[in-house]
């Protein structure tokens, strides 16, 4: 059975969330991704992984203060919940184990 | 400004829990973008707008997805989608059957719509009229029906009856043959036009101008398609045609309108201008009736009330008793009419009913396999409907429950059929041999035909299974105690019978058209045209009699040149080939006798005049006197009669009229012709029209040859006869038989689209029986395990469940056989000459529809049949 359903780019956007602590809304998101990844990431894509994972309960939100750069709109910020929490960390260690699994001359090359 | 619409859009389907922030966050980044000047932040908003139409941002479905009935009714849904999924029998054969009776239906409605749709392009089409003239005998019956009307009625009805807004009055020319340049052109459909014409008929006209193009003699007003042929791209106004044929005169072409339609029932190529008829002698003459008189009346006149005023007016001019006006709409004509000389072959409303009871039945048919197959596997939903009443739903909620169902099936059907129809659009075209619709897609009426159809199906179908399934009463259910109900049994058991009877009545129908038909094309006309080729004589064009002298020895001498080849046996002329349609002859209404023998007698006389080589050339044969003979100076003046000429004098025999003298009209000393010979009768266009008293007239220059050959040599020796006879005129020949075939293309036709949709709903019909089949073994299966285990054999078992079906067939043939009587006698009815009502046609296509009821059986009785006793009865 699988435990938690966490995709690859819920995981770093789920990551990214964290990074950002108490700072993770939208555009931030966006832009750290970007900058880390150094690729593009449309806001589709993030606000699809975002509420999915809201949804699943990998993390929380809550609305911000309201700014006129943004059109009088609020911020949504996210935090990682503990579920959220424990989700990443067994994807961590499912890779650590892999990582640890792997005999050196495989990756002798 | 794009940006605007972009989140509008974006507002619109985006969930209403969402959009604030993230609308903010697309500000945000809008912004930046601009602040650091990136190119098109407006675009880049929209895409990223459109990136964002995601299942998991949008909006959902119904805007209360909180509310108990939505949350039920996603449930009916689900439920439903699975019980199809798990019946996929069931589902399959519901879908097919749908799909194929939907697209039959469709596919006949939108020929309906276009057989019903004649004429009515025009503005204030509902005002258009015409004028025909009715023959009455002397006890004031109408004997005969005239499409046609006499050149004047217009103009006068026009000046004493106020309804009339406009008249218009046209003719219709024989074969024109036209030359431009190098080229020659025969024209078949050009009419005369006055500068009324597309006032009444309105057409578009793209050069020229409305008001005068009318005005000269010898004007010319073309359809773009044929102004496309003479001249090409260009504005052909101003440009001048030479006619060859059947005058010589110079064309001026003076405007074109946009191509006719196929749905009217005067369609032409090419009109001439009426001007250029004003020296013909039938102008401004009440006895000609060459004419098609159309009226525009006041809107909502009332028909009745306006023909006894128009023949009031019209008694002012003519005082003869024997015949009068009637007035009809245009619209009506080409389903409705029974007029002789009709301009063109018209429709049939018989066709057009027929094919609504076919395509009804078919629809039907498609139906009821919903509704057996449905309340078949009823047992199997039993359990399921029993523990939703004990956990409290009500009864209409299981009724919501199955007309979702249906209403699944039937979309699902209808999804199919309309795909069906898309692709089978353009055999259907061929199959009725017109375009009537070129893509379904685009064709409102038809989606919209779609749509009604598809909703009422899904509470025709649904209804009744939905009752039954939610009526089950839970104890009953739940103990396991339940029996399908007798009520339900019977009701499948007629639906089935009406399934079969429809069967059993379209195949028979299939086959009485075909035999029909066959009778037709291959009955004894009297003539025999196999064999016989046909040209059209030269036009002589001479302006002195001296050159007419020379043109004429010239043909006649081309004549002998053919007789004396060896394959050619006769060469003969004639004014009205065979095989023409019924208008292609000359009559006349006055009265007639036989001097000495009869007195005057009322009825139309049909006239065609023959060279001395005709009667020999298609196998006519004489039954008394002779044929007429050149050398016979008396003979210009001679006749001959047919039998059924003679017939309506009632004479002792048919030769006391040889020798005697026939006079037309009332006249003492005019109209008088001896009697040389009488022939028998044949049938010289459809057998749907009886044989015509016919006077044949002797005429030796007759314009059409007919040429009767032994080997298909001589056909090649006529070409280059005419070659060197001729050389400046084109030649074409083609077989008289050709002409024949050609007459009875309606019905093949008609017979081949009977073919096809009977072929459709007998599909159906054992489709559903098939099913039936298999679900009435499955759940008899228990019934068989206890019948083996007591010594019944295989073969007592499938008997036990071919008479099951048997019996139902039987029922059928009962109900069947009158109905089919009663239809295809109406439909045979239409033709003079017909075949009887074949009985034994009946019972054959009882027999198929055994035969194949038995086959769609047979595989799952056998199987039921040999079901090893042991594995059915186990579980008890």
């Amino acid at each position: 059975m699988k435990k938690y359903q966490l995709g690859e780019f819920e995981e770093i956007v789920l990551l990214t969330v964290g990074v950002l602590y108490n700072e993770a809304y939208g555009v931030a998101i966006k832009q750290e991704i970007e900058n880390r990844l150094k690729r593009k990431v449309s806001v589709g894509a993030m606000q699809s992984a975002l509420r999915r994972m809201e949804k699943k309960g990998f993390i929380d939100s809550r609305l911000g203060e309201v700014n006129k750069l943004r059109g009088g709109k609020p911020k949504r910020y996210f935090t990682i919940t503990a579920y959220g929490r424990d989700a990443l960390r067994h994807s961590q260690d499912v890779r650590t184990s892999l990582w640890n699994d792997i005999p050196k001359v495989a990756l002798d090359i | 400004m794009i940006k605007s619409i972009a989140d509008a859009i974006f507002r619109w389907y985006c969930h209403p829990d969402y959009y604030p922030d993230i609308q903010g966050d697309l500000e945000e980044l809008y912004a930046g973008h601009l602040r650091n000047n990136r190119s098109f932040p407006q675009v880049k908003y929209c895409i990223d707008v459109l990136l964002l139409f995601r299942p998991s941002l949008i909006r959902p479905l119904f805007k209360d997805s909180n509310s108990n009935t939505i949350a039920m009714f996603q449930n009916y849904f689900k439920i439903s989608l699975r019980a199809l999924a798990r019946h996929k029998m069931f589902t399959t054969i519901n879908v097919i059957g749908l799909a194929i009776g939907l697209t039959s239906f469709l596919l006949i409605n939108e020929y309906i719509r276009f057989e019903k749709s004649y004429d009515s392009i025009h503005k204030d089409s509902d005002q258009l009229h015409r004028v025909s003239y009715l023959r009455l005998n002397q006890g004031g019956q109408v004997i005969d029906k005239d499409a046609m009307a006499s050149y004047l009625t217009g103009n006068v009805l026009k000046k004493e009856l106020p309804e009339v807004l406009n008249y218009t009055v046209t003719k219709k020319f024989d074969e024109v043959t036209i030359r431009s340049g190098q080229n020659l052109f025969k024209e078949n459909g050009i009419i005369s036009a006055d500068s009324n014409f597309l006032e009444l008929f309105t057409y578009e006209v793209i050069y020229g101008s409305k008001e005068t193009m009318f005005n000269e003699p010898w004007s010319l007003v073309m359809t773009q398609s044929r102004a496309k042929a003479y001249f090409g791209d260009i504005n052909p106004v101003g440009e001048t045609l030479q006619v060859l044929a059947p005058y010589k005169a110079e064309l001026k072409v003076t405007g074109v309108i946009e191509d006719i339609p196929d749905n009217t029932h005067y369609s032409f190529d090419m009109l001439f201008s009426d001007k250029t008829l004003e020296d013909g002698d039938d102008y401004g003459n009440w006895d000609y009736n060459n004419y098609y008189v159309f009226l525009k009346l006041v809107q909502d006149t009332d028909l009745v009330s306006f023909t006894d005023k128009a023949n009031a007016v019209f008694r002012k001019f003519d005082d003869n008793e024997s015949r009068k006006l009637d007035v009809h709409p245009v619209r009506d004509i080409y389903l409705k009419s029974d007029f002789t000389f009709e301009p063109q072959v018209l429709g049939s409303e018989k066709i057009v009913n027929f094919l609504v009871i076919i395509s009804v039945f078919i629809l039907v048919v498609a139906w009821v396999n919903y509704v057996n197959l449905s309340t078949a596997i009823a047992l199997e939903r039993a359990r399921e409907v029993g523990l939703r009443k004990v956990v409290g739903a009500f009864k209409y909620q299981l009724v919501i429950q199955f007309l979702c169902e249906a209403f699944l099936i039937n979309f699902i059907g209808a999804c199919v059929a309309f795909l069906a129809t898309e692709l089978l659009v353009p055999f259907f075209n061929q199959l009725i041999g017109k375009t009537i619709i070129v893509h379904a897609w685009s064709h409102l009426p038809l989606i919209y035909t779609l749509v009604v159809f598809f909703l009422l199906g899904t509470f025709v179908s649904g209804f009744y299974p939905a009752l039954v399934l939610s009526g089950f009463k839970p104890i009953a259910v739940l103990k396991g105690k339940f029996q399908n109900s007798r009520g339900g049994i019977l009701t499948r058991k007629v639906l089935v019978v009406f399934q079969f009877t429809v069967s059993v009545i379209l195949i028979a129908g299939t086959v009485i058209v075909y035999q029909q038909l066959n009778y037709m094309q291959t009955a004894d006309i009297g003539i025999s045209v196999d064999k016989v080729i046909h040209i059209q004589r030269p036009n002589s064009n001479a302006e002195t009699d001296e050159e007419h002298e020379a043109f004429i020895s010239r043909f006649d001498a081309f004549k002998d040149k053919l007789r004396n080849h060896s394959a050619i046996l006769a060469v003969g002329g004639t004014s009205n080939l065979p095989g023409g349609d019924a208008t292609d002859i000359n009559s006349t209404t006055t009265r007639t006798r036989i001097i000495g023998l009869t007195e005057r007698m009322d009825g139309t006389t049909y006239i065609q005049y023959n060279d001395d080589h005709f009667l020999d050339a298609v196998g006519m044969k004489l039954v008394a006197g002779r044929d007429f003979d050149r050398e016979i100076r008396s003979d210009s003046a001679a006749v001959m009669v047919n039998e059924a000429y003679l017939r309506r004098f009632n004479l002792p025999s048919l030769e006391v009229a040889v020798g005697e003298t026939l006079q037309f009209g009332e006249t003492e000393d005019k109209g008088k012709r001896k009697i040389v010979g009488v022939v028998k009768d044949y049938n010289r266009t459809t057998l749907k029209s009886q044989i015509e008293p016919t006077v044949y007239m002797p005429w030796m220059n007759a314009n059409a040859l007919v040429i009767k050959f032994s080997d298909t040599q001589a056909i090649d020796f006529v070409e280059e006869t005419w070659a060197s006879y001729f050389p400046d005129v084109p030649y074409g020949y083609s077989f008289l038989s050709e002409r024949f075939a050609k007459l009875y293309e309606q019905e093949e036709r008609f017979g081949n689209t009977f073919l096809v949709f009977a072929g459709m709903a007998v599909i159906i019909a054992l489709l559903g029986l098939y099913g039936l089949a298999s679900f009435i073994s499955i759940q008899r299966s228990k019934e068989v395990g206890v019948r083996k285990v007591l010594g019944a054999s295989q073969g007592q078992i499938i008997y036990l469940f071919y008479t099951y079906f048997f019996k139902l067939i039987g029922v059928a043939a009962i109900l069947g056989i009158p109905l089919i009587y009663f239809l295809m006698s109406s439909w045979l009815d239409n033709y003079a000459y017909r075949i009887d009502f074949p009985w034994f046609i009946s019972l054959g296509a009882l027999i198929i529809v055994g035969l194949l009821a038995f086959f769609t059986v047979a595989h799952q009785t056998s199987k039921v049949a040999r079901l090893n006793a042991a594995h059915i009865l186990r579980s008890e």
